[in-house]
């Protein structure tokens, strides 16, 4: 559905001259791109920095911070890549003055298994272990480095090309595959732990 | 090491990038050559296609209540902060111009009433260089404090509309 969004030319039209009415200090034309990103850019930042209460702050600030540079932003460069830049550097930043990361855990939302199943719909037990899938995929994603989180957020989520994470990240493409592919052995290796782990119990 | 064993060690180091989609042609079709004879790179594959599409489909993390109109706020506040932060340095510099203004007025009129000569503690206080010295203290520190309190002023004014 994003995708779709991404690549329909009337809502790229419609990106740029949002984008161009920022540049002229338009309050609308940044509520429409905040409106418009708002679930991309939150979801990255929750993915990169785990912490709800952290990513709400760097959401904010990323906002402040396109605001302040709109008129430096080379329209020839992809809109989203620059945004998502934005919001790397500020949680590079972040990181700088903390040491470490957060270990709390990030609330998933959505669905309930219970939910799922006093439905009553035929396909309940499918969704159920579909949900629990991505339940305990995501708990594995979660318990990556953050770097690898970024590579997997932005190639599948996201949906971005690899030279557009090597621009969002600031690292050479070579970089972004050779993270792109430890982030999937890792991913794998805590989902087998997980499996393992879970059949010993 | 035989030549078959060797391709099929460097195919299985791409499989993951494969199902990522993150393969360039030639090593895409490098892979799908080998893939064709070989059923563990295949099955390794579809293992690795299972997690490109669960890694698609993770439970999406709901956007906070209010953010949107949390940012807002923030950015009006940031806006208008920046907008006074603008207009002291200003005021700062128009009145520190009008106060330099008076004050080579008074020192001209000083001069002439004087004629040239105002010895205080032994100094001149009329002399180009000591009048400058001690107006250009009184001047920025004059500035300051009147750019100060109207910027106060202005944002008193702001908060009681």
């Amino acid at each position: 559905m994003i995708l779709a969004a991404a690549m329909n030319p009337e809502a790229f039209s419609g990106a740029q001259d949002a984008i161009a009415r920022m540049r002229r200090g338009d309050p609308d034309a940044l509520t429409a791109m905040i409106s418009r990103y708002q679930h991309r850019l939150y979801r990255y930042l929750l993915r990169l920095v785990r912490e709800p209460a952290a990513a709400d702050d760097l959401f904010q600030q990323t906002w402040l911070r396109v605001m302040e540079k709109i008129g430096r932003y080379d329209a020839r460069r992809n809109f989203e890549s620059w945004l998502f830049s934005v919001a790397h550097n500020l949680a590079v930043d972040s990181w700088r003055g903390q040491r470490g990361e957060s270990l709390h855990d990030a609330s998933d939302g959505g669905e309930s298994p219970g939910a799922l199943l006093r439905t009553g719909d035929p396909d309940a037990l499918e969704r159920l272990l579909d949900f629990e899938r991505g339940a305990m995929l995501a708990a594995c994603l979660h318990e990556l480095p953050a770097i690898h989180r970024e590579v997997l957020t932005l190639r599948f989520e996201e949906d971005m090309k690899l030279e557009e994470i090597a621009a969002v990240a600031g690292v050479p493409l070579s970089t972004v595959k050779s993270r792109l592919r430890r982030a999937l052995e890792g991913l794998r290796a805590a989902m087998d732990a997980r499996s393992t782990g879970g059949k010993g119990a | 090491m035989s030549e078959h064993e060797a391709s099929h060690q460097a195919i299985a180091g791409m499989l993951a990038l494969a199902a990522a989609g993150a393969l360039d042609l030639h090593e895409q079709r490098r892979l799908e050559e080998h893939a064709r004879e070989c059923p563990a790179c295949r099955r390794e594959l579809e293992i690795w296609s299972g997690y490109s599409q669960g890694l698609r489909r993770l439970p999406q993390p709901p956007v906070p209540a209010q953010l949107m109109e949390r940012t807002r706020t923030r950015l009006v506040q940031e806006h208008a902060a920046a907008a006074d932060r603008r207009w002291d340095e200003l005021m700062l510099g128009a009145l520190a111009l009008f106060a330099w203004t008076v004050g080579l007025t008074f020192w001209f009129v000083a001069r002439i009433v004087t004629g040239g000569e105002l010895v205080v503690m032994g100094a001149n206080l009329v002399r180009f260089g000591t009048w400058t010295a001690g107006s250009t203290v009184l001047v920025w520190l004059t500035a300051a404090v009147a750019a100060l309190a109207l910027g106060r002023r202005r944002r008193e004014l702001r908060r009681a509309l």
